[in-house]
């Protein structure tokens, strides 16, 4: 199938229709460490947003009114934007009705934004740029060839006797179309490109050539070689998906649309089994050059960011339910952002630095870095950029696959030094008795009577739960006292719907755990 | 033990030197003229690089002829007549579906959707049926100068494809100018890179860009200023798509509205471009003055990029295109017989496929065919046809004229990945089954020496397969087409025509499990 059928763009299609209450959720929020995870549980989900993403009709500039003169038709409105936390504003498209979605997920601290990512002398060229972001080299020297991933060049020396031995699971898939850059290296493939697995299945079995690989002292050799190994993996990988979506299973109803789709398949594919380190998911349509969104603040950018909210959300309900959030990760990637003067074709054209997104139960949820400065733009009229992305490439090789700086250096040829986007094992062991952030786990979550907040109390203490809205305005007092040690469990019952923050204080150090009502 | 597992054991064994005969890893010829009288492995080869595979009869009556008069009458007449047009769809008017009520929006797609499958089964059609190299070139240039039929939300009317596709084929040889200016002012190019929307004032860039960095010069050749001065200069080109618009120039073609122009001056890669009075503000002067002008000034001021950049673009489509092995001087030198030619298309093809270089034994077997010479050269090679093969190579990634973003398909070994080889193992057991005995018959007898079965499968095996294989493979095959007869039954087996039809499938589909089965 060709990709983009399958991620056909269902423009007409409404997004969300299920309702969160009927999914029996256990979060854990707020998400802390994760010290016992094996590091061959952990997955990374990388999705691509191709044609270049308009951070600013992302993570929206409210507050600046340069914003506004500069998009005088694209620009989102104040009172439009979505405000969450009371500390940046998203695109309504972002915050779906029906679905949990990105904003509630930054509500819930299982959103980390990164404000104004690139990387110096940008690149305006789709595909040079997209090679920089997949390569993780930045170099715009059109005669430097850049044909490896970063993830293909990681994971191909972690694979212990890669390519000769092929690993049980594939390493990494790739939803639809033909195999990324992301997941090639010079020692071959790391991974395979699936979009439907039962056909897989039927096509894929009994592939195998029944040949050695041949001696590379050739051209023809190597490409009878690649064809070679593509036909083997065909054959073995073809089983091991099937069996991984036969046992897996979803437990959200998904929204009808092609991204959305592509994140049920990698739920249900984890869910079933599949090791998989990487997966990676597809989302074109981002050069907007032309018509990106209409008066009413619809169109095909709007279209776009809603399906990723969706996808997103959804895919994150599931893993809850299913219980292997904690094992997953995702992050955005697109080649660069928009021009932040809008074009006169109600678009906008190709521009430097732009926002990324890290998502999931492992990272320290927030905003890093400033809302862009308008007033401060490049000689060519484009963002200042304030993140090299491979410092985010270095917080996954290190914190989330539990690589070292070693692998970091010898991956992007350079020492980078992580942001901190993905929570570490706590190494403090000595803080006395009483008083350290504790492990305060609010479930159900969301939760449409009562909540119960569980931790254990290892000593005496004075307590005070209260109950913030999330733009920080207090709302009530739910518990005040002197507790014993042993397991905690505090019912917290808020009278009207809404996401709150629970500010548990245990021997005067404050714990916030948010929590979403669903009346 | 079952066949099967006979056939495994035998090939299991195998050491790796035995798999294949050795090819030369040093590219040793050049741009220099390959003058020897061609061979029969020659003649397959550039059928196979310049066609949509090979006919044996064809590849044997090209044998001692020589590279540059055989590729001189493949190329065709610069002047080939316009084929016969494929339906009266190509000229009926499409309503716009933007406003309309869904049912009839849904039926507008419809018919499309419909429109497109036409025209795609009517190329690959005679993409299968053409001995020359016409519609090769043109897919190349298709491919190239890249419009997609599905984009955003929206589609390329199949109507304006049609007509791309034969301003494609009539430019394929003339010159690289004139095609370049067909191509900015033709009216699907206008709708897919926003050239309809750019207006004075308020330019898109999109196809200033890309006319650069895509299609003529590469990357590293002009500044972000020469793509927003490029974009001022095209304003105001518009595509007539729908039946309810202004038609100046007739149905699905462009046209150009003088009011959404920019007049102003432009600086163009150092040049400057005279302001224009209101006056002077019609379609022929501002393509002959200003388009005209910004693809003049790309062949000058940057001739060699133009002129090695689309070498090396026709250079990894039809010769070798792994991108990390370039032989830079050959490139150099075909592109200087380019500029030499005055940009003229012909001279580059012809020095191309004329080349030592493009006959050297080291690039044999080393391309990966394309999805549409997969399909196109086995419904050739083995005189049958799938249905709907318009969606074959759509599940091989390459649905026609649909690429999937604007720098075109990628090529090389994203051709081949899990998701489309099991298709291709697929479509070619499909052909491969659908061959009717008396067809098996037909494939049969096309070889000489046919009825001795060693030479009949060294024939096949030659036909079929880029390069020489192994003495062992060979056995294997020979084995896989007399399934335990004796060679000197082979002719006893011809008298039946169903026993030697199976056995011949039998052959084609153990060739096709090959990895070289998918190379060139």
């Amino acid at each position: 199938m060709k990709r983009r059928s399958f991620i056909a763009t269902t423009a007409a299609a409404t997004l969300g229709t299920q309702v969160l209450g009927n999914v029996p959720l256990h979060a854990y929020s707020p998400v802390r460490l994760m010290d016992t995870l094996a590091d061959d549980d952990r997955v990374l989900i990388v999705i691509q947003m191709f044609g270049g993403n308009d951070g600013l009709n992302t993570i929206i500039p409210a507050e600046d009114p340069e914003y506004y003169k500069i998009r005088p038709n694209l620009s989102i409105p104040q009172a439009v934007a979505k405000k969450v936390l009371s500390r940046i504003y998203m695109h309504p498209a972002l915050d779906p009705a029906g679905t949990y979605n990105l904003r509630m997920m930054m509500e819930d601290g299982r959103l980390a934004v990164i404000q104004g990512v690139g990387y110096e002398n940008p690149n305006l060229s789709h595909f040079r740029s997209t090679d920089i972001w997949l390569s993780g080299f930045n170099s715009s020297d059109p005669n430097k060839r850049l044909i490896e991933g970063w993830l293909g060049r990681y994971w191909a020396h972690r694979i212990q006797g890669f390519p000769e031995t092929l690993p049980d699971h594939p390493t990494a898939v790739q939803i639809g179309g033909t195999l990324s850059m992301l997941l090639q290296s010079q020692r071959g493939d790391i991974g395979i490109a699936l979009t439907d697995p039962d056909a897989f299945f039927r096509l894929g079995q009994g592939l195998s050539p029944d040949m050695q690989p041949l001696p590379e002292d050739s051209r023809y050799s190597k490409e009878f070689n690649f064809v070679r190994l593509v036909a083997e993996q065909s054959d073995r990988y073809s089983t091991v998906i099937k069996d991984a979506f036969d046992s897996g299973k979803n437990t959200v109803k998904y929204a009808d649309n092609g991204f959305v789709r592509q994140m049920q398949l990698v739920a249900r594919l984890i869910s079933g089994g599949l090791r998989s380190k990487v997966f990676m998911v597809y989302l074109g349509g981002f050069d907007t050059h032309v018509n990106q969104q209409n008066e009413d603040y619809e169109g095909l950018h709007p279209f776009l960011l809603e399906s990723l909210s969706t996808g997103i959300g959804q895919f994150m309900q599931d893993a809850l339910a299913q219980g292997f959030a904690d094992r997953v990760v995702g992050m955005t990637v697109s080649e660069f952002g928009r021009r932040p003067y809008e074009n006169g074709s109600w678009g906008t054209d190709h521009g430097a630095g732009s926002v990324q997104l890290v998502w999931g139960n492992g990272v320290k949820a927030g905003v890093y870095g400033n809302n862009p400065n308008l007033s401060d733009l490049t000689s060519n009229g484009d963002l200042r950029y304030q993140w090299d992305y491979r410092r985010v490439y270095a917080d996954v090789m290190e914190t989330w696959f539990g690589g070292t700086p070693d692998d970091t250096e010898s991956v992007l040829e350079e020492r980078l030094l992580p942001i901190g986007i993905f929570q570490r094992p706590s190494s403090v062991s000595d803080a006395f008795a009483g008083r350290q952030q504790l492990n305060i786990r609010a479930y159900p979550n969301p939760v449409t009577s009562t909540a119960t907040l569980e931790w254990e109390q290892t000593v005496p203490a004075s307590i005070k739960v209260e109950l913030y809205a999330m733009d920080g305005r207090y709302v009530e007092t739910v518990y005040k006292g002197r507790v014993q040690p042993g397991m905690m469990r505090l019912p917290v019952q808020p009278s009207q719907s809404g996401a709150y923050i629970c500010n548990v204080v245990v021997n005067g150090v404050s714990n916030q755990v948010p929590i979403r009502v669903l009346h | 033990m079952n066949r099967r597992a006979v056939f495994t054991s035998l090939l299991r064994g195998m050491r790796r030197e035995e798999l294949a005969d050795a090819q030369p890893m040093i590219l040793e010829a050049g741009a220099e003229e390959y003058t020897q009288p061609l061979t029969l492995d020659d003649a397959l080869h550039l059928l196979r690089r310049t066609g949509f595979g090979p006919s044996y009869t064809q590849a044997a009556s090209l044998v001692g002829r020589t590279a540059a008069d055989v590729v001189e009458e493949l190329l065709g007449d610069d002047n080939e007549p316009a084929p016969e047009s494929p339906g009266a769809w190509v000229d009926v008017w499409t309503e716009d579906p933007q406003g309309a009520d869904l049912a009839t929006r849904n039926q507008i797609l419809r018919q499309w959707d419909v429109n497109m499958s036409a025209f795609a089964k009517w190329w690959l059609g005679r993409m299968t049926n053409d001995p020359s190299m016409i519609e090769k070139i043109t897919l190349f240039w298709s491919g190239h100068w890249v419009t997609e039929y599905e984009f955003d939300e929206t589609h390329s009317i199949p109507q304006m494809l049609y007509r791309q596709y034969l301003m494609f084929r009539r430019n394929r040889l003339l010159n690289m100018r004139t095609m370049a200016l067909d191509v900015t002012t033709d009216a699907a190019m206008l709708y897919f890179l926003g050239g309809t929307f750019n207006s004075v004032g308020t330019a898109n860039e999109n196809y200033a860009r890309e006319l650069m960095e895509l299609f003529l010069t590469g990357l590293g050749w002009y500044t972000e200023g020469d793509v927003k001065e490029g974009a001022r200069v095209l304003t105001g080109w518009r595509t007539q798509m729908f039946s309810d618009a202004p038609a100046p120039n007739g149905k699905y073609e462009s046209w150009f509205d003088a009011a959404a122009h920019d007049i102003g001056a432009k600086q163009y890669l150092g040049v400057t471009i005279p302001a224009r009075t209101e006056d002077n503000n019609t379609a022929f002067q501002v393509r002959e003055e200003e388009v005209g002008r910004i693809i003049e000034i790309l062949h000058t001021a940057r001739a060699e990029a133009v002129s090695t950049f689309i070498a090396s673009k026709v250079y990894k489509y039809f010769v070798y295109s792994s991108p990390g092995d370039v032989p830079t001087q050959f490139i150099a030198d075909i592109a200087t017989t380019f500029r030499n030619a005055d940009f003229k298309l012909r001279a580059l093809f012809k020095a191309m496929f004329t080349s030592a270089h493009f006959f050297d034994p080291a690039l044999r077997g080393a391309q990966i065919k394309t999805p549409i010479e997969y399909l196109t050269g086995l419904q050739r090679q083995l005189g049958v046809t799938i249905a709907n093969p318009d969606v074959w190579v759509a599940n091989m990634d390459q649905p026609v004229m649909d690429p999937p973003n604007v720098s075109g398909w990628a090529g090389y070994r994203t051709w081949i990945s899990t998701n489309t080889y099991p298709v291709r193992r697929s479509l070619a057991a499909e052909l491969i089954k659908s061959m009717s005995d008396e067809q098996c018959g037909t494939f049969i007898s096309q070889f000489p020496d046919y009825t001795d079965a060693k030479k009949f499968v060294a024939g096949v095996v030659q036909f079929m397969l880029p390069v020489p294989v192994s003495q062992t493979r060979m056995d294997f095959y020979l084995s896989a087409l007399l399934q335990g007869a004796p060679d000197y039954d082979w002719p006893s087996i011809l008298a039946d025509e169903g026993a030697a039809g199976g056995r011949l499938r039998n052959l084609l589909t153990t060739i096709s499990k090959a990895p070289d089965f998918q190379l060139c």
